[in-house]
């Protein structure tokens, strides 16, 4: 099968494009359809021009097949985790400095604040590995990977609130609306395992903070085949896919030879491109019935690689257990990966939560890494570890000598890669003394997705979408790849 | 003190010879225009060719001082210099003619008009080529190829950059277009020849012209580097060698100023190569195998053999050709290898992981020239035995054998093998001993072995 095949629909008209490409000939088009009602609408050469100006994916050779995102939603503290500022020990509850603070805006949540007390960490902080990265105690695991890792500690983003900063890292926009990574990937290079969908979505369950909706895996203007499937944990990984009480298996490939039989007849008829995709869906949610269970399936993982995640991993939802399921459904090649973390909007209490959060993150992050490490499949996945933005480097809240608060901070923040393609033990970008603002190679959303497109052989500024009048890309109308990062 | 006024007068060649541009324009414009050429209009155009003469000449004079000053080649300036006293002898004919009422023809009377233009325009033209550059009458139309570097490699020499030389390439056409036409074999100014690396070396009146691996005390880079005003600056006429060909240069004495240094060499320093890329669009950086071939694209025929349900495939490059192919069902037949055998030199990486291979398969993937890629982990059948088919593959440098039934023999099987880069034995029954004793054989070989 030809991977790109899901191409052809753009040469289908869409209703959107009927209306708006055949507006100068509708009155010869209809004269055309009475004669043959097929041929007027899919062998448009008008769409098959747009086609041909668009390059052959991949761009050039990728250096990765598939990522693995693990979403760090709510955001994580840098400066209680990789960001190690003396400075702010030192200076513990005195007042950050005007010339850092500037005058840009806070959030209403600390923006009143009459005292913005500089909050050091109460974590020790240690260089790590030959690359001699600092890592705090707090992940204890993850710091003996380091020499895999790439941070990136000069990371920021336009928006200060949850909602429009994951938004716009999932989707390079801060209005909904836009397909997520994932989908303009599935859209861009389809599928390496026809049983599984391409974009496979993991949510930690029982955790609680900011909320998780699935437009943050949504298709927007694409095809919906290329939407993010949320598998959940425990019997019915995805939603009613089983069979009815009564329905063999037999009896339901029947059925939906039949409908496809239908549909095929409906789209002849009309060549609505949604058709195809409603048929490639009935048809992916048959193959999946048999293909689930076995890539959820971890009965056959031996004790060691169940220690090698933490003992969560053995407990389904966990992140432990997602990060497990993550590595199966790479080694099935499903090409985006995407893990949702909640539970690291740290306002206040950040000491004693934050505990919490990394203890449940740590083991399974670096587990996941050398399990893929030791299978080869790190050579050609992208692992990526990080939230939608930072936290300040001040306490929301009363500054107490064990105990402060942290609140929203575009400004900076780390991240970390592993994989294909990346650069190993290296940090890029820096902060001030104060952990406030970037003084070394800034590096925006836009550009971390140009990177990540980079790494899968894609040129970002050259897939698009034409919607609405216009062509859209993931980065829109910005971002550089990073080179730095690239190995 | 007489000098320094005529270089004075010689700066003002630029704003005078607007003058008699202006007016011959205006003169002849009369003189076309005018139907009714009453005695009064007759006097005018008699006036206008006197002052085109007068000013003409001015500007002639200070043009003379300008040129002689030594900022411009005589090959420069000679068109320029000879059609512009062309053009003022016109004038002051004409102005003669007109003065002594002399009788010519209406014929007579236009060619003169239209030698006067095109004498001016020639003039004009090369006097702004001086002082604007060459092309610079085409260079800012739209369409029009822009000239970026006289150094700008060409498309074939860039692609093919191991058979680029430093000072051939690079620092040689520079020299060929700024410095060779005063100081070559016959000219020699300053006694220097600058033709040839030893004839550079060896210098002219002044001393040296290049001490290997010490630009700052090289005259030839001393002289191009100085401020552009100081006197000893060069070249004297002309663009200034810009910064990209004095780094060049720099790098080159820097690293001996010999004839057969590949461009190559300055992968050594990240400042060069950064640069080199650049300047001069040169991508040193060392490339893979899959990087430097091309291929042809696999026919819709040749396709047709991976169309089932048993294998899925990508390609990996926009001029697909280069394929990555996997196999996906639980048990490979000979039969399956057999049907990818017309496409084995688009295959460039290749996933038969879990799939019941035995050693018998190898063999009939160790003809794929291309493959650099080779993934048949999870497959216990694959033994030792197997592993030495692979052999034949020269262009491999990646292969995970994790979960199969390999040892010892397999890693002195591969180590034989150059172009592998790494190896993935984990599970295997290769012991970490093996794989200390592999290493210390075989330094640039990641061999990962698990945690």
């Amino acid at each position: 099968m030809h991977c790109n095949d899901h191409h052809h629909e753009n040469k289908n008209y869409s209703r959107r494009d009927f209306l708006t490409k055949t507006s100068l000939g509708l009155g010869a088009l209809s004269l055309g359809s009475l004669i043959s009602p097929v041929n007027s609408y899919g062998q448009s050469n008008f769409l098959n021009l747009i086609e041909s100006e668009k390059m052959k994916l991949p761009h050039f050779i990728p250096k990765a097949k598939r990522v693995i995102y693990l979403f760090q939603s709510g955001a994580p503290s840098q400066l209680d985790l990789f960001d190690y500022k003396p400075k702010l020990n030192q200076m513990f509850g005195k007042e950050v400095p005007k010339s850092i603070l500037g005058e840009q805006r806070l959030t209403g949540m600390s923006s009143g604040q009459n005292s913005f007390p500089m909050a050091g960490t109460l974590f020790n902080f240690n260089q790590h590995g030959e690359s001699g990265a600092w890592m705090s105690d707090l992940m204890p695991y993850t710091a003996k990977i380091v020499d895999e890792l790439c941070f990136i500690k000069s990371m920021y983003t336009n928006a200060i609130n949850h909602d429009p900063a994951i938004t716009m890292i999932q989707t390079g926009s801060e209005l909904p609306g836009r397909p997520s990574i994932g989908s303009w990937l599935s859209y861009g290079l389809g599928t390496d395992n026809k049983n599984l969908p391409e974009f496979v979505v993991l949510v930690t369950k029982g955790k609680n903070g900011q909320p998780i909706y699935s437009r943050l895996w949504g298709n927007g203007f694409l095809p919906s085949q290329h939407q993010g499937v949320q598998f959940r944990s425990g019997k019915d990984a995805v939603l009613y896919l089983e069979n009815p009480p009564g329905v063999t298996s037999g009896i339901r490939e029947e059925q939906l030879k039949s409908l496809k039989k239908l549909q095929s007849i409906q789209h002849a008829d009309i060549g609505d491109p949604e058709i195809l995709t409603k048929i490639s869906n009935y048809e992916m949610a048959y193959r999946m019935q048999t293909s689930i269970p076995e890539v959820m399936d971890v009965s056959d993982e031996p004790q060691y690689i169940f220690d090698l995640y933490g003992e969560d991993s053995k407990n389904p939802g966990t992140f432990a257990a997602n990060c497990l399921l993550a590595r199966k459904l790479a080694e099935k090649d499903v090409k985006f990966i995407q893990l949702y973390h909640r539970g690291w909007d740290q306002h206040g209490n950040l000491p004693r939560d934050i505990k919490k959060q990394a203890k449940e993150t740590d083991q399974a992050t670096a587990g996941l890494i050398q399990d893929l490490k030791q299978r080869g499949l790190l050579e050609d996945t992208l692992v990526i570890w990080g939230g939608e933005f930072g936290r300040t480097n001040y306490s929301q809240g009363m500054l107490k000598p064990d105990n402060y608060g942290r609140d929203h901070h575009p400004r900076c923040f780390t991240i970390f890669m592993a994989g294909a393609g990346v650069k190993k033990g290296i940090t890029i970008g820096a902060t001030d003394d104060f952990g406030y603002n970037i003084t070394e190679r800034p590096v925006h959303i836009h550009d971390f997705q140009a990177t990540l497109m980079h790494l899968l052989g894609i040129d970002h500024e050259k897939l698009t979408f034409k919607f609405q009048g216009r062509r859209y890309r993931l980065t829109d109308v910005h971002g550089n790849v990073v080179n730095e990062v690239l190995a | 003190m007489l000098i320094e006024l005529l270089d004075f007068l010689g700066s003002l060649h630029p704003l005078i010879v607007h003058l008699p541009i202006g007016i011959v324009l205006l003169t002849i414009a009369i003189d076309v225009f005018m139907r009714n050429k009453n005695n009064s209009v007759q006097r005018v155009i008699t006036m206008g060719w006197f002052f085109s003469f007068f000013s003409g000449l001015l500007a002639a004079i200070f043009g003379w001082f300008l040129g002689d000053n030594g900022y411009y080649l005589e090959s420069q300036i000679n068109i320029h210099k000879w059609s512009g006293i062309a053009f003022v002898s016109i004038c002051f004919i004409l102005w003669l003619l007109r003065y002594t009422n002399f009788r010519f023809s209406k014929s007579f009377n236009r060619s003169v008009n239209l030698t006067s233009i095109i004498l001016l325009m020639i003039t004009g033209h090369f006097g702004g080529e001086m002082t604007h550059g060459q092309n610079y009458l085409f260079e800012n139309l739209p369409y029009t190829k822009k000239k970026i570097s006289v150094t700008t490699l060409s498309e074939s020499k860039r692609s093919n950059n191991d058979s680029l030389f430093v000072y051939e390439d690079l620092i040689h056409p520079v020299m060929e277009e700024k410095c060779i036409a005063c100081h070559n074999q016959n000219l020699a100014s300053g006694g220097l020849n600058m033709s040839s690396i030893e004839s550079m070396i060896k210098g002219g009146n002044s001393g040296a012209g290049i001490k290997n691996g010490n630009p700052f005390e090289s005259l030839i880079y001393k002289r191009v580097s100085f401020p552009h005003d100081h006197p000893k600056f060069m070249p004297p006429t002309g663009v200034p060698l810009s910064y990209d060909q004095i780094a060049t240069l720099e790098w080159w004495i820097d690293n001996g100023a010999k004839k057969q240094m590949p461009v190559t060499l300055t992968r050594n320093d990240p400042k060069t190569l950064r640069f080199m890329e650049l300047q001069y669009g040169l991508d040193l950086r060392e490339k893979t195998y899959l990087e430097t071939l091309t291929l042809s694209s696999p026919s819709q025929e040749e396709l047709k053999s991976i169309e089932g349900e048993e294998y899925i495939w990508r390609f990996l490059n926009p001029e697909q050709s280069f394929l990555d192919l996997k196999f996906t069902k639980k048990k490979i037949e000979i039969n399956d290898l057999l049907k990818v055998q017309s496409i084995k030199n688009n295959i460039t990486w290749l996933n038969l992981s879990d799939c019941m291979l035995n050693d018998n398969h190898l063999s009939y993937i160790s003809n794929f020239p291309n493959l650099t890629r080779l993934k048949i982990q999870k497959n216990p059948l694959v033994t030792n035995k197997g592993i030495e088919a692979l052999q034949k593959l020269e262009h491999l440098t990646e292969l995970n054998l994790y979960g199969t039934r390999v040892s010892n023999n397999t890693l002195i099987t591969l180590g034989q093998m150059k172009s592998l880069k790494k190896l993935f034995v984990w599970n295997t029954r290769i012991t970490d001993k093996d794989i200390a004793d592999f290493k210390a054989l075989h330094p640039d070989v990641e061999v990962i072995a698990g945690f």
